[in-house]
């Protein structure tokens, strides 16, 4: 049988293993709007642990994280830091979340902050920041998916062709069984991407060099300046502390607020499983260590990979290994994308019918109405996306720039909504519109930056010296309506 | 519509409050002017750079005080 065919059956195995947990799992869940979009709030400790771990990491987990590595160096560190950080707002925030969500039947982002400043603008608005930042990461996704098959085949399935069979597989779970689909995959899907990351960062080096320590005293003759942070920037010059250390802040504090990861909050049993799965949560992101070893093996041994991202699928076609072994790192590769582009894809079609069709145009709309809407907008947004992964030649990398930067101006909202019973609807909408602004004006004049600080971090400024002022010059709101809440 | 649950035991605020510190404090370690005081290449940890090493450290720090405070809640009954 030739080499290919045994990649491709291999890789399909997991398709097809994917797809029949998929659907499976949607029978465990009511056809309620509570059951497709939050799991009827059952979910447990494990299945939580490996769907926050597997949709944090997308398609950048095995290419653009080992590719940064690879031409970047310690540039690639920040993704460690931000991530030591990022989740842990949750074990504060979360619990309030979780009981609010329980007490008034949220099962979104924008339903608890709409409803704490009884505004329908409010949710709206977090609606379309929501959808335009997960378009672009949603279409890298496809991208990265369709890209995996296209190497592995040795270009017999084409870019679109792969982007189309692992997105019909997740369109059909999504569609089919919700978050239970997404959840029960991801299961699947994290295990696979442990697995595959511990066994090729371990391999790679010893393999390559004899060893991780070897491998790094001869990277150190070779390559000094990437072994230490800040690394190099995307031109190959050193990066600026500025860079590197605003790039670690912006992530953390817009983390565990996107608001598909911030959604499944709803899903947990009850406080305990949400707090251990937050404690437990670095058990999955220390696997970026050898995410960024199999980056680093590849700089002496392959030198001048181009584009860095490939960088992983070219080790591992040109090394010798077995048919086996690279079948199964596309299907790690393909679990890497559709983990994440399933829970995105899931969250952009609830928030689109939850927080936008239903608060403006449709107030009195049945709930079993909901999940048929939202049923039909998962193949929608499956569709517009892969118009835009793969048809269109408009880039979105624009939009995945400024979608740190947006998201991030949740975080005084967040923090505001749950613990500043002064804050009023005035304020954190004046202050999220500032912020947003902000943001957008320093990315379309890079001649404003200082220090290479990222503009979501003036953007934050702003909301938050927009956002007190306001406030306090507003009338407060009822203090019954704030009881309820901080 | 009654008030969301606060702790019972007064020293779980305040250890919240310390852990939530703590994390500050690993954030401001892991970027400038702090972590570029050990982001070096040598010693060796583990076969890592001494700046990768000192990373994986503050996750594991972070990990082991989160679950410290984790596993005190549980024993104090603060987890309902």
């Amino acid at each position: 049988m030739d080499r290919w065919l045994i990649v491709f059956l291999t890789t399909c195995s997991y398709l097809v293993l994917s797809l029949t947990i998929g659907l499976l799992s949607g029978r465990r869940a009511s056809s309620a709007s509570e059951g497709y979009v939050a799991g009827d709030r059952t979910l447990g400790f494990l299945v939580l642990y490996f769907i926050m771990g597997a949709s944090i990491f997308s398609a950048f987990a095995f290419l653009g994280g080992p590719g940064w590595a690879y031409s970047r160096g310690a540039a690639a560190f920040y993704i460690i830091s931000y991530g030591t950080v990022g989740l842990v707002p949750w074990y504060f925030i979360g619990p309030r979340v979780a009981r609010l969500g329980r007490r008034h039947g949220y099962v979104t982002q924008a339903e608890l902050f709409a409803d704490r400043y009884d505004s329908r603008l409010i949710s709206a608005l977090l609606a379309l920041i929501s959808l335009a930042a997960f378009l672009p990461y949603l279409t890298l996704q496809m991208q990265g998916a369709g890209y995996v098959f296209s190497v592995v085949t040795e270009g017999r399935i084409p870019v679109w062709g792969g982007a189309a069979i692992a997105y019909g597989v997740v369109l059909v779970y999504v569609f089919r069984s919700g978050v239970m689909g997404v959840a029960w995959t991801n299961t699947f899907q994290g295990i696979l991407m442990l697995t595959l990351a511990w066994v090729l960062g371990l391999y790679l080096p010893y393999r390559l060099y004899g060893g991780v320590g070897p491998m790094f005293e001869q990277l150190a003759e070779r390559v000094p300046e990437m072994l230490t942070a800040p690394g190099l920037d995307g031109a190959g010059a050193p990066w600026s502390w500025g860079g590197y250390s605003s790039a670690i802040a912006i992530s953390a504090l817009g983390f565990s607020l996107w608001p598909h990861y911030f959604m499944k909050i709803y899903t947990a049993r009850d406080i305990r499983t949400l707090k251990k799965t937050v404690v437990f949560y670095p058990t999955f992101q220390i696997f970026l260590v050898p995410i960024l070893l199999i980056g680093f093996s590849g700089i002496a041994a392959f030198p001048g990979v181009e584009p860095a991202d490939t960088i992983l699928p070219t080790i591992v076609t040109q090394m010798d290994l077995p048919a086996l072994a690279i079948g199964l790192f596309c299907a790690g590769a393909l679990a890497a994308s559709m983990s994440t582009g399933d829970a995105l894809l899931h969250a952009a079609a609830s928030i689109l019918v939850k927080d936008f069709w239903r608060v403006l145009f449709a107030p009195g709309m049945e709930d079993r109405a909901q999940t048929r809407l939202i049923r039909v907008l998962v193949v929608v947004v499956g569709a517009v996306a892969y118009y835009f992964a793969v048809v269109s030649e408009f880039s979105l990398v624009y939009l995945l720039l400024l979608s740190y930067g947006a998201i991030a101006q949740l975080f005084p909202l967040t923090i505001a909504a749950l613990y500043w019973k002064r804050s009023t609807r005035a304020g954190v909408l004046a202050g999220l519109t500032a912020g947003c602004l902000v943001t957008l004006v320093w990315n379309l004049f890079p001649g404003l930056q200082w220090q290479d600080i990222h503009p979501g971090i003036w953007g934050v400024a702003a909301n938050v010296l927009v956002m007190v002022p306001v406030s306090r010059r507003t009338a407060p709101p009822s203090a019954e309506q704030v009881e309820k809440f901080v | 519509m009654s008030r969301l649950p606060r702790p019972r035991n007064p020293r779980v605020q305040r250890l919240r409050r310390a852990v939530a510190v703590f994390f500050c404090l690993v954030f401001l370690a892991s970027i400038w002017p702090v972590y570029p005081l050990f982001s070096r290449i040598q010693p060796l940890v583990l076969g890592l750079p001494f700046s990768l090493a000192y990373l994986v450290i503050l996750l594991v720090a972070a990990f082991l005080v989160l679950l410290g405070l984790y596993l005190w809640e549980e024993r104090n009954g603060e987890l309902e």
